[in-house]
């Protein structure tokens, strides 16, 4: 049993790239600022001319939390996990899971890059490991 | 300006327990016809309610309608964003009334959380259960896939395991550690201390879930962690109860009683990227209460931080008192860490915070009996009375905040 997105069509260009392996941010046409998650118009001219960029897959751990105590259980069997904030090279953040080294060896800070995960047969999410 | 304008003119609320018999609907009538009664008003001449919005609150304008016999309502209306909101419903309880729109208003809160779902889980057993975005429903196929409706961003972060709030207070937590260079031990104090002295409070307060259960820094520390760095008691409690209070025009409260509470300000506050509780912010993490607001909050009560008694934070976990002290103004940013072990919140520190237990360790409404115990204080009537205080401050860490006077 996994957690997983239900697209709309304003997420689907991000979920379908990551099922590519392909780690993408919206950007504005017009005045290229990006950001994320998605957004019907860009909010800083208001142009609907949007697309979608690809970035490095790089960056740091804003935040994290190491989960010890299942909520739902669809988790349970996954505990501990970690849960981060991981800020991009190019400037946006997102929420994420770290994956591939122990929980009690993140910290804030750390270098990441992405690593993509099938968590089902149709699913695959951005996850972040060590750099 | 609403300043002076509307006061606070009755409370009542249900007890708060585990498990009480009877339905949110049931204990909202209870709490409300205790305030009523406090106010020495007749129900049916209630004409306005204000609350917070569903999912949160369950019990609608019309049952209370039907319920309490009132006349007519001319003036309802919902704040979202749960605790949030708890200076949104007042503030716009004190704009109907001096506005004309309303002349009697109840704010209140019923929870069920033995019958209507726990807030600390996210799964059926949760809120709503089988309602939208809480993933798993009653009688779903426990091998299924749940699948996580897009609703502010809840489908970029449930896939994760980002699906209870204290996750997410973690993470505020966490990052506040690191932006101030501190240790898991000084962190571990910070909250411990906050947690230790509001239970200290709730064993002086018969009201509280918490009253007969005493807890020492090792109690604090073996709990099991949760959510890193946060434990069982950096976490608030989970139960039913309901609270109310009714706003009136200053006249009609000084007609009605010799004490009446105040409303001095009332602030909400919202801004790009910068939803309470949001996940996905530009800015710093950190800035729960903006700035602004926090200067908007004071200025129009008139009244500096130096004039604040006692002040009653939302504290879903015990990181946000900690933090509020900062965001409010009360201790520079970057120190309430050291504040909070050095000079603490008590009873004999220049601003005792949470005074009757918090959610911590009282009971879990939603910010809602911290305004009472803010109207007991300021009525010279709590449990945990502070010599002789004249101004009090609610606040919730992102969304709202209120300042009341005697």
């Amino acid at each position: 049993m996994a957690i997983i997105p239900a697209a709309t069509d304003l997420t689907r260009p991000y979920w379908d790239s990551a099922g590519h392996g392909k780690l993408v941010i919206q950007r504005c046409n017009n005045c290229a600022s990006h950001w994320h998650p998605p957004l019907p118009g860009c909010p800083h001219c208001h142009s609907t001319d949007l697309g979608w960029q690809p970035v490095s897959g790089t960056g740091t751990v804003y935040t994290y939390t190491v989960v010890r105590h299942a909520t739902h259980a669809a988790l349970a069997g996954q505990i501990p996990y970690v849960i981060a904030i991981v800020e991009l090279t190019e400037g946006p953040r997102i929420v994420t899971g770290i994956t591939g080294c122990d929980p009690r060896d993140v910290r804030a800070g750390m270098e990441v890059r992405v690593r993509f995960e099938a968590v089902t047969d149709d699913v695959t999410l951005p996850y972040f490991e060590p750099a | 300006m609403i300043r002076r304008e509307v006061a606070i003119v009755g409370i009542g609320q249900t007890g708060y327990a585990k498990a009480l018999p009877g339905t949110a609907w049931e204990l909202a009538v209870e709490a409300i016809l205790a305030a009523l009664a406090d106010a020495g008003i007749d129900p049916k001449d209630v004409d306005g309610l204000c609350r917070f919005a569903a999912p949160f609150e369950t019990v609608s304008e019309p049952q209370l309608v039907r319920a309490l016999g009132i006349g007519e309502l001319t003036f309802f209306a919902q704040s979202p964003l749960g605790g949030e909101a708890l200076g949104a419903v007042i503030g716009h309880a004190a704009a109907a009334v001096t506005a004309g729109l309303a002349s009697t208003v109840v704010v209140y809160r019923a929870l069920s959380q033995s019958t209507g779902g726990r807030f600390g889980r996210a799964d059926s057993r949760g809120p709503g259960g089988t309602g939208a975005g809480t993933g798993t429903g009653v009688g779903a196929d426990p091998s299924a896939h749940v699948v996580v409706a897009e609703e502010d961003n809840r489908s970029f972060a449930w896939p994760y395991g980002l699906v209870s709030p204290g996750q997410l207070f973690a993470l505020w937590a966490r990052r506040y550690a690191t932006v101030n260079r501190l240790t898991d031990e000084d962190l571990t104090q910070a909250l411990g201390a906050i947690a230790i002295t509001q239970r200290r409070y709730a064993n002086g307060n018969p009201n509280a879930m918490m009253r007969d259960r005493k807890m020492d820094a090792d109690d604090y520390r073996n709990a099991r962690m949760i959510s890193e760095p946060l434990r069982l008691f950096d976490l608030c409690l989970e139960n039913d109860g309901a609270c109310a209070y009714v706003v009136t025009s200053a006249e009609t409260a000084r007609a009605l009683r010799d004490d009446p509470v105040y409303l001095l300000s009332a602030t909400q506050t919202i801004s790009p990227y910068r939803e309470p509780m949001g996940i996905y912010v530009t800015g710093e993490l950190l800035e729960l209460f903006p700035p602004a607001a926090a200067a908007r909050l004071f200025a129009d009560a008139g009244v500096s931080r130096k004039d604040v008694d006692v002040a009653e934070f939302y504290d879903a976990t015990s990181y946000m008192p900690l933090r509020s002290l900062e965001s409010y103004g009360f201790v520079p940013d970057g120190q309430a860490w050291r504040y909070v072990t050095e000079t603490g919140t008590g009873p004999d520190s220049p601003l005792p915070v949470n005074t009757h237990g918090g959610h911590l360790s009282e009971a879990y409404l939603h910010g809602m009996n911290g305004v009472l115990e803010a109207v007991r204080q300021l009525r010279g009537t709590a449990s945990n009375q502070v010599a002789d205080p004249a101004i009090a401050l609610v606040g919730a860490p992102a969304g709202s905040a209120m300042i009341l006077a005697r």
